[in-house]
């Protein structure tokens, strides 16, 4: 059973977001769709930087006027 | 392949420090295995006590803009930042020598600090990867 995750890193400074998500990895498994929400405009190209590194898969990357949304697939455990 | 981020903080201002501590925690959420080597004026903020902050002369007047910005961002301190990139299992020595040389010892160590180690013993779990030195 695949689970769905939305990590709300929301008003955290870089690093944080990406450690967020680091850490929301460690629990996940292959099939588990993890959503990152931040505010920090460095989480685009640094969640990108970390699915290239770990193998994992983004799947959409979405800006609404509050935050920046970014769909991973975990691909690799 | 496991790749390697190794730090040698040398500096002992807390902008530095700083850079040293985004760039553990950062390296450490992206799966590197990060090395933290404190050595000389580094020293100053990994012993007990109270971690003082400090800017170079020609930034000193920056100071309050500095801490202003800080909070306003949200951004932690970089002891934090430290502690986060450890709970991915980085490591922080300090340099043995320097610890001699300004009359440091193990007992006087910031609990943050793993262990107390020479440049050659460094060198060997930096090799092969990232090496910055700050």
């Amino acid at each position: 059973m695949e689970n769905f995750k939305i990590i709300d890193s929301r008003g955290s400074a870089c690093p944080g977001p990406i450690t967020d998500l680091a850490r929301a990895y460690r629990n996940s498994k292959v099939g588990d769709l993890l959503e990152i929400w931040a505010t920090d405009k460095g989480v685009r190209a640094d969640t990108q930087a970390w699915a290239a590194k770990t193998g994992n898969e983004i799947l959409e990357v979405k800006e609404d006027q509050e935050k920046i949304v970014i769909k991973i697939k975990i691909n690799k455990r | 392949m496991v790749s390697k981020l190794s730090i040698i903080l040398f500096s002992g201002t807390t902008d530095k420090i700083l850079s040293a501590g985004v760039l553990s925690q950062a390296g450490a959420a992206m799966g590197s295995e990060v090395r933290i080597f404190v050595t000389f004026w580094g020293l100053l903020s990994f012993t007990k006590g109270e971690k003082k902050m400090m800017l170079p002369k020609e930034f000193e007047q920056m100071g309050p803009v500095f801490m202003q910005g800080m909070a306003r961002e949200h951004v932690k301190s970089w002891y934090e930042m430290i502690m986060e990139a450890k709970e991915f299992g980085a490591k922080v020595y300090a340099c043995s020598m320097a610890c001699g040389v300004m009359g440091i010892k193990r007992e006087d160590l910031d609990p943050i600090v793993d262990d107390m180690v020479g440049a050659a013993a460094f060198l060997q779990q930096a090799e092969g990867g990232q090496t910055l030195y700050i």
